[in-house]
């Protein structure tokens, strides 16, 4: 069965980190942080929910809406039939390699993956992006699809450490495309590449 | 900035949406003359008026019909399809 690991990350040789100091100044600004190689799977269908759920997932009531999975990462309902799950890798290499249900079918992700936040992260969202993000009601757990920069993302809005972030997902063929736009309008801002650590 | 609403995801610059055209039933082709066969092949109806249309929501491949004047270019509304009716 083929993996939906990527052994590199599409931006590998793009997101490259300055010094610790560099990077803490920056996503107090905005920070910009590669988490394409985090493991992820994806399954569609009318019969995907029912898989899911054997596995012990909790699958979000709502199209469009998420939940946090047990032992960390989530799952993310993409519409009525679409999952997208990210989690221990030992929970994504389970549901590779089952046996898919009757109406499961695969869906590959090897996405670009981003996060992003600071204090200045609604300053590039205006720039790049056509949703208004501010009204959303976080307590909600809203998954949007929509076009960032002409490329099709689906974003989870959030709150790190106080300040608002976002995880973005898009096709891992627009990585740098994605990527070096993003950190272009971050570099402007004041912000910057930064590790994913730097949010927690 | 033209705004589509998409049944799922809400209200949305048209920039995020992709037209593929006029909701036209498909004629039994073991059954259809020639002719009717030919038209619904070939042709198609340009002249403006109310439409119903295929729209699909790229970023989330969302697919569904949108009630249409093309001669004054409004959306009158927007809906799922729930098959021939």
């Amino acid at each position: 069965m083929p993996s939906n690991a990527l052994a590199v990350s599409p931006v590998a040789d793009l997101a490259t980190l300055p010094d610790p100091a560099a990077q803490k100044a920056a996503v107090a600004n905005l920070g910009i942080a590669d988490q394409s190689l985090t493991p992820r799977h994806g399954c569609k269908g009318p019969g995907a929910a029912a898989w899911l759920e054997n596995f012990g997932l909790p699958i979000p009531p709502l199209p469009n809406s998420w939940l946090p999975v047990d032992g960390g990462g989530l799952i993310a309902r993409l519409g009525f039939t679409e999952f997208l799950v990210e989690g221990p890798a030992t929970l994504i290499a389970r549901l590779a390699a089952a046996p898919r249900s009757a109406g499961v079918y695969p869906v590959l992700r090897q996405d670009v993956a981003l996060l992003l936040g600071g204090a200045r992260l609604d300053e590039l969202l205006r720039q790049t992006c056509n949703v208004n993000f501010r009204p959303l009601d976080l307590a909600t757990r809203p998954v949007v699809l929509t076009s960032m920069v002409g490329v099709g993302v689906t974003v989870i809005p959030e709150l790190r450490n106080g300040q608002p972030a976002v995880r973005i997902w898009g096709d891992g063929s627009y990585g740098h495309y994605l990527w070096e736009t993003l950190l272009d309008i971050a570099v402007e801002l004041g912000g910057g590449a930064v590790a994913p650590h730097s949010f927690n | 900035m033209k705004i589509m609403t998409c049944p799922l995801n809400g209200p949305r610059p048209v920039s995020e949406f992709h037209y593929w055209g006029e909701v036209r039933p498909m004629p039994n082709p073991a059954t259809a003359s020639d002719d009717a066969w030919a038209d619904y092949i070939f042709n198609r109806n340009g002249a403006p008026g109310l439409k119903k249309e295929w729209w699909c929501h790229t970023p989330s491949n969302t697919w569904f019909i949108a009630e249409r004047d093309t001669e004054k270019d409004v959306v009158l509304k927007t809906y799922f399809y729930e098959g021939d009716q």
